[in-house]
C-alpha cells in the first residue's frame, strides 16, 4: 500500500513540472524511436527479401557469369571481367546433362530500360526485356494469366512472339483490348503478343511486373549476341538441392571445357548467398543504429540524473518535511527512484509506438503486413527501466540521505 | 535527558551549542523553551524531535533510548511519538489540507479511507472543517498553522513540539494559536513550545530560559 502511494506521489511530482518531465521523456524517446525505428525497417525489408527470393521460386539456383554483387577491386574484378559468356550453345549442353535430373531449367538474358509501344499508347522506357525458353516462366513463378506462354517452337525458330508483364500489358491494353495476337513495338522491332502474364507483385521493392519476355534465342539473334545467358534450375526436391548443385557445377565444367586444373569460371548463385549478402547489410545497419541509439539513450539517462539532482535541490524543503513527519530513507528514494523510473518508461513507450510506425511506413512501402519487432520492444523496455534506475538512483539516495535538520532550515 | 551535549566543528573550534543539559519532560508539561539567538535552543529542538542526535549524553523518550538509533528508527519515533509545528509551517504547497494532514498517517502505514476521515475530523477539530480541499496557498497564516497542528496531532503522538509557531503571525492570529495549544494541553496532551517572545512564553506553565548551551532557569509556574 505503501508502495502505491510512493508511486502516486511520484507521478503527481512529475505532472507538477510537466515542460521539463516531457523534455526528459522525449530524450528517452528519440534514443527509442532510433533502434525500434529501424529495427522495425529491417523486419520489414527481411520479410521483403524472404518472399521475393520465395518468388523466385523454391529449390532453385541461377548459374551466371557473375556473382551478384562484387566487394574489392583489382584482381577480384579482373577475374570476373574476364569471364567468358555464357553461350546458347553452352547452356543447351548444360541443359542435355542436366535435364534427367531436374524439375525444371530455364534460360534468360534481361536488358533494362527497354520501351514498348502499341498504337498510340507508350511505357515508360523502363521495361526489363527479358530473353527466355518456354521454361522461364516456370522457373521464375509466373503464371500465363491469358493466351499462351512461349512455345518451343517459338525458341527453336527465334520467332518474334512476346509475352508480356502484367504492368506493360495494363500500360499498353487499357480497356478491355485482348492483347492476344496484337503487334506491338519494342525498341521499334515489330513483335507478336503471346499471352500476358498474371500479377506478382513487388520484390525488393521493385515491380516485377514491369517486364516482356521474348525468345531467347530472337535476343541472342536481334538483340545482343553478345550476351552471357542465366541459367535457374529447379531441383527435384528440397533434399535433392545440395546434389543438385554439385551435378550443375559439374555439368557447367563440362559445357564450358573446362580442365582439371581450372577453376570455375561462373558463378553459383543460391537464394541462400542472396539472403547472406542480405544479412551482412542488415547487420551492418542494425549495429549502427544500435550504437547510436545506446549513445542517445546514454545522453537521455544523463538528462534523467541531471533533472533528477535538480528536482532533489528544489524540493530539499519537500523531503526534510516528509522526513520529519517520519518518511523513512527507503520510502524517500523509492519516490525519487520511481520518478527516474516512470520518465524513462514513458519514453521508452513513446518511442516504442513512434518507432514501431514509422517502420511500418517502411513496412508498408514493401506492401506488407503491418510488423511488431517483440523482441526489440522488451529489450527497449527493459533497458529504460536499467537506464532509470540506473542513472535515477544516485539522486534518489542524494534525496533520501538528506539530514532533516539541514533540509528543514529557511533559506 | 542526561548530560545532553551537541558539538559542532566549524573549523578548528569546537562549538558547544548543548552543554551538559539535564532536562526532564513529564506527560501534560505544557513548557517553554526559550533563550536568545545562538543559545542552543533550535538544536535542542532537533534531538527532542529526534531530527538530529546528540553527539553525547542519554536521551529517553517513553523509555526508548534514542540517542544511538539510526535514521529510520528516528523517522519511525518522529512518526509515532512526535508531532512538529514549525514557524514556516512546512505544509507542502501542492498537496491540499487533507493530503497534507493525512502525510504521517501514509508512513505509518493506515489504510486510505481511515487516513481521509481521520484528517478530516483532525482539519474539524482544529475548526477547519470547512476548508479541507484548499491548497495552503488559499488560506491566511492562521489557518495555516491549525493544518499544521492538526497535521501534528494526527498520529497521536506523545509530544508536540512547536518551533516559534506563532513567529510568522500577527498579534491576535498568535492568541488564537495559542488557544489551540492551551485546550491542548488541558486536554492532556505534553506540550514543548520554543519561542523568544515572553508573551508567548507566559500561556504555558513551565519556562526553560537556555543561554549558551546551558541551561539559564528552569521554573514551573
Amino acid at each position: 500500500m505503501l508502495l502505491r502511494e510512493t508511486i502516486t506521489q511520484a507521478i503527481y511530482s512529475l505532472t507538477v513540472n510537466k515542460l521539463r518531465s516531457w523534455l526528459t521523456i522525449m530524450g528517452v524517446a528519440v534514443g527509442v524511436f532510433s533502434i525500434i525505428a529501424v529495427m522495425t525497417a529491417l523486419d520489414a525489408i527481411d520479410k521483403s527479401v524472404e518472399s521475393g527470393l520465395a518468388s523466385l521460386g523454391a529449390n532453385t539456383f541461377q548459374i551466371q557469369k557473375n556473382p551478384a554483387t562484387t566487394f574489392g577491386s583489382g584482381h577480384s574484378r579482373n577475374l570476373y571481367a574476364n569471364r567468358k559468356d555464357i553461350t546458347w550453345q553452352q547452356a543447351l549442353l548444360f541443359k542435355k546433362s542436366m535435364e534427367a535430373t531436374s524439375r525444371n531449367i530455364g534460360f534468360m538474358i534481361s536488358s533494362m530500360a527497354n520501351q514498348a509501344k502499341y498504337a498510340s499508347l507508350t511505357t515508360n522506357p523502363d521495361v526489363t526485356m527479358t530473353g527466355g525458353d518456354e521454361n522461364f516462366s516456370a522457373s521464375s513463378g509466373y503464371i500465363v494469366a491469358s493466351g499462351r506462354n512461349l512455345a518451343e517452337s517459338d525458341i527453336r525458330y527465334a520467332k518474334n512472339s512476346v509475352v508480356l508483364g502484367n504492368e506493360v500489358a495494363t500500360t499498353l491494353f487499357p480497356s478491355g483490348v485482348n492483347p492476344q495476337n496484337k503487334s506491338i513495338k519494342i525498341n521499334g522491332d515489330i513483335y507478336t503478343v503471346a499471352g500476358v502474364f498474371d500479377k506478382k507483385g513487388a520484390a525488393f521493392g521493385q515491380s516485377q511486373d514491369n517486364f516482356v519476355l521474348i525468345p531467347i534465342t530472337r535476343y541472342l539473334n536481334h538483340i545482343n549476341e553478345k550476351s552471357s545467358v542465366s541459367i535457374t534450375v529447379e531441383a527435384i526436391s528440397r533434399k535433392d538441392y545440395p546434389l543438385a548443385i554439385d551435378r550443375a557445377i559439374g555439368a557447367m565444367r563440362l559445357a564450358r571445357g573446362l580442365t582439371v586444373k581450372d577453376a570455375n569460371d561462373f558463378e553459383i548463385r543460391t537464394n541462400e548467398s542472396l539472403i547472406d549478402s542480405f544479412r551482412d547489410i542488415q547487420r551492418a545497419i542494425g549495429t549502427g543504429a544500435f550504437i547510436i541509439s545506446f549513445m542517445a539513450l546514454l545522453t537521455a539517462g544523463v538528462g534523467i540524473m541531471n533533472i533528477m539532482l535538480v528536482s532533489v535541490t528544489e524540493r530539499t524543503r519537500e523531503i526534510g518535511i516528509r522526513k520529519s513527519v517520519g518518511a523513512p530513507r527507503g520510502v524517500i528514494l523509492y519516490q525519487f527512484l520511481f520518478e527516474a523510473l516512470f520518465l524513462s518508461l514513458a519514453g521508452g513507450v513513446i518511442g516504442i509506438i513512434a518507432g514501431v510506425a514509422t517502420g511500418n511506413v517502411v513496412a508498408f512501402k514493401f506492401n506488407l503486413p503491418p510488423i511488431f519487432p517483440w523482441l526489440w520492444i522488451i529489450i527497449s523496455m527493459v533497458v529504460c527501466s536499467g537506464i532509470g534506475m540506473t542513472f535515477g538512483l544516485f539522486p534518489a539516495w542524494k534525496a533520501a540521505n538528506l539530514d532533516p535538520v539541514e533540509a528543514l532550515r529557511p533559506k | 535527558m542526561q548530560s545532553l551535549c551537541k558539538f559542532y566543528e566549524m573549523g578548528d573550534q569546537t562549538v558547544r551549542a548543548l552543554d551538559s543539559i539535564n532536562l526532564d519532560f513529564r506527560q501534560n508539561d505544557y513548557t517553554a523553551i526559550m533563550g536568545p539567538s545562538g543559545s542552543g535552543k533550535s538544536t535542542l529542538m532537533n534531538i527532542l524531535g529526534c531530527l538530529d542526535t546528540p553527539t553525547s549524553g542519554l536521551y529517553e523518550l517513553n523509555g526508548q533510548s534514542v540517542a544511538e538509533m539510526d535514521d529510520d528508527e528516528l523517522a519511525r519515533i518522529r512518526n509515532k511519538e512526535i508531532g512538529f509545528v514549525f514557524q514556516t509551517f512546512n505544509l507542502l504547497p501542492r498537496l491540499n489540507c487533507l493530503r497534507n494532514v493525512e502525510l504521517p498517517l501514509i508512513y505509518a502505514g493506515v489504510a486510505p479511507e481511515e487516513r481521509e476521515e481521520r484528517a478530516a475530523k483532525a482539519l474539524v477539530n482544529v475548526g477547519l472543517g470547512d476548508r479541507i480541499k484548499h491548497k495552503p496557498s488559499e488560506l491566511s497564516g492562521g489557518q495555516i498553522q491549525r493544518v499544521a497542528i492538526a497535521r501534528a496531532l494526527i498520529n497521536n503522538p506523545s509530544i508536540i513540539l512547536a518551533d516559534e509557531p506563532t513567529g510568522n503571525l500577527d498579534t491576535a492570529t498568535s492568541h488564537d494559536i495559542m488557544n489551540i495549544f492551551g485546550a491542548l494541553s488541558d486536554a492532556g496532551n505534553t506540550i514543548i513550545l520554543i519561542t523568544h517572545e515572553e508573551d508567548i512564553a507566559h500561556y504555558t506553565r513551565r519556562i526553560i530560559r537556555l543561554r549558551d548551551g546551558k541551561i539559564e532557569s528552569d521554573e514551573r509556574r
